[in-house]
């Protein structure tokens, strides 16, 4: 029943965010096949790859912390705690079911926009390439995690309706600003996931899965995502 | 046989800061009754509620709900299974319908009751496809209420359930709440509307700045309480009448007013041996008693 919960809390904010992440990608593709601009695969990957890719990090960026802006401190601000905490189920499994359900709909985030993208590429005939967007989804799936995570401790530790997405978009903003032009570059989520930090120069193509980057992303996540359940089970209500 | 109390606590605290919210609260809340929890703004009935559904952890002392220990995660998990709540806001999900609501609830409980969640919800007149958020606070409360009691509980607790409710649905809450008596269930509610606790309450407990003041049964009240006034030639003193069993002295010049639980007989021996003009002895309802009891604390911490 909580899974049920979850869908109808989100299923809004998750379809409108489907709806416009699979849109707009979708159509930077297909307009491009109007363009007149020189077709070799190399620069359709480089357009595809590097404008359609980065559009759905954004647009996912912002979906994952809106989707995310739920949770028991909002419950707080709105005033429904103190019906869900008297169900009889622990805080661990409502923080659960919430951060499994709020990463399904991620995950489906990240792939169907893909996958249309890939399609739309097909049907317009232009050239394709499985590995590029595998190796693209392995990058935004590996720095998702740590802004999703990140989406839920702060949604887990500060109160307010809408603080926890306005303090998430600012940390976003801080990644992509600061510590994405800054000499520690390579440490941005946001580098890794658009994928800037793996391009060959002369291809422009992803070259090597950057695994040992990836774990640590994963790593990293699991580690935030515990502390804000162990946050949500210390906290009083 | 003796039936266990459903709420047991005993010196339990809870402090915010140097703000003591609950001192020493040792409660015992019989089955098979209903209990009226007063007290006025902030005196610590909320905080005592949420402690006993392990919503907030107390500071010190302990205790237990239908034998399960308060403090302890996955007895309070295995206490709500079995105790329904109604919040003292009766917020519920807005982007849920009034049937959403319900179907979600009963998904929680393995005795739900569907009959009587279905005739509660056209007794109260819920629409099922009606949002909650665009329910009025009343209709609100009626369907808190409905998801309460449709699970058959061992114990409801309820917090200010007839805020927001019109004098017809005070009616209908009031009514609920013995026909869940009468079924078995423990009925646990806090109000500052004394006039509702009197009429179905059999056991009070009056709480004021924390502390427990009173934990009577309204028999008793009716029973062994008494008021006396009393009238004098010149101000009497107060502390003639520091007797067994006096609850409060109040004195307004040559008038004085004393409220006993018990030896009311004394109390008017003292009176004609100190030549009081007037004596007059009558029942005492639980608002004066209630009043009698804040007043008293509040003159004994000034």
């Amino acid at each position: 029943m909580l899974w049920y919960k979850a869908w109808l809390e989100t299923r809004s904010r998750f379809l409108i965010s489907l709806l416009g992440i699979v849109a707009l990608p979708c159509y930077l593709v297909f307009d491009q096949n109007a363009d007149a601009q020189p077709q070799t695969p190399v620069n359709w990957y480089y357009h595809a790859l590097d404008n359609g890719h980065r559009l759905i990090v954004v647009m996912w960026l912002a979906a994952a912390i809106l989707l995310m802006m739920g949770g028991v401190l909002r419950e707080k601000a709105t005033g429904t705690i103190s019906f869900t905490l008297a169900l009889p189920v622990s805080r661990m499994r409502l923080m659960l079911v919430r951060i499994l359900s709020g990463f399904s709909q991620a995950l489906v985030l990240m792939v169907i926009p893909w996958c249309a993208m890939y399609l739309v590429s097909i049907a317009t005939g232009r050239a394709t390439s499985l590995s590029q967007a595998l190796f693209h989804l392995v990058l935004l799936g590996a720095g998702g995690l740590v802004f999703f995570s990140i989406a839920v401790l702060i949604s887990s530790v500060v109160e307010g309706e809408y603080t926890a997405p306005v303090v998430t978009f600012g940390l976003l903003f801080a990644d992509i600003a600061g510590l994405g032009q800054s000499r520690y570059h390579s440490f941005s989520t946001w580098n890794f996931m658009i994928g800037n930090e793996y391009f060959n120069r002369s291809t422009q193509l992803l070259v090597g899965i950057p695994w040992l980057h990836v774990t640590a992303n994963v790593a990293v996540a699991v580690l935030i995502t515990t502390a804000a359940i162990k946050a949500i089970q210390r906290r009083e209500f | 046989m003796i039936d266990l109390p459903v709420i047991q606590t005993h010196r339990l605290c809870k402090s915010y800061g140097s703000v003591q919210a609950v001192r020493d609260l040792s409660l015992s809340v019989r089955a098979n009754c209903i209990t009226g929890f007063l007290g006025r703004n902030g005196a610590g009935k909320s905080t005592t509620i949420k402690m006993l559904l392990g919503m907030i952890r107390p500071t010190s002392g302990e205790g237990a709900v239908l034998g399960n220990r308060i403090d302890a995660p996955q007895e309070s998990v295995e206490l709500r299974r079995r105790v329904a709540y109604v919040s003292e806001d009766k917020r519920l999900y807005n982007y849920m319908t009034v049937a959403q609501t319900i179907h979600f609830t009963s998904g929680f409980y393995s005795d739900w009751r569907p009959e009587t969640a279905e005739s509660l919800r056209r007794k109260y007149e819920l629409p099922s496809d009606r949002k909650v958020k665009s329910l009025s606070k009343g209709m609100r409360t009626k369907l808190a209420l409905l998801l309460a009691v449709a699970r058959r509980p061992a114990l409801l607790i309820l917090d200010e359930p007839s805020e927001g409710l019109d004098p017809v649905g005070v009616e209908q809450l009031l009514e609920t709440l013995v026909t869940q008596s009468a079924e078995g269930t423990a009925v646990f509610f806090s109000s500052h509307q004394i006039e509702e606790v009197e009429r179905i309450a059999d056991q009070v407990a009056i709480l004021e700045q924390g502390r427990l003041l009173k934990d009577v049964s309204l028999d008793d009240v009716r029973r062994c309480y008494r008021k006396i006034d009393l009238v004098f030639s010149s101000q009497p003193n107060e502390r003639d009448f520091q007797l067994e069993g006096v609850d409060s002295v109040q004195t307004s010049g040559c008038q004085m007013r004393v409220v006993c639980n018990a030896n009311a007989e004394d109390v008017i021996e003292r009176a004609r041996a100190l030549d009081a003009s007037e004596i007059e002895v009558g029942p005492i309802s639980l608002r004066e008693v209630f009043l009698s009891a804040v007043s008293e604390t509040s003159r004994a911490l000034v």
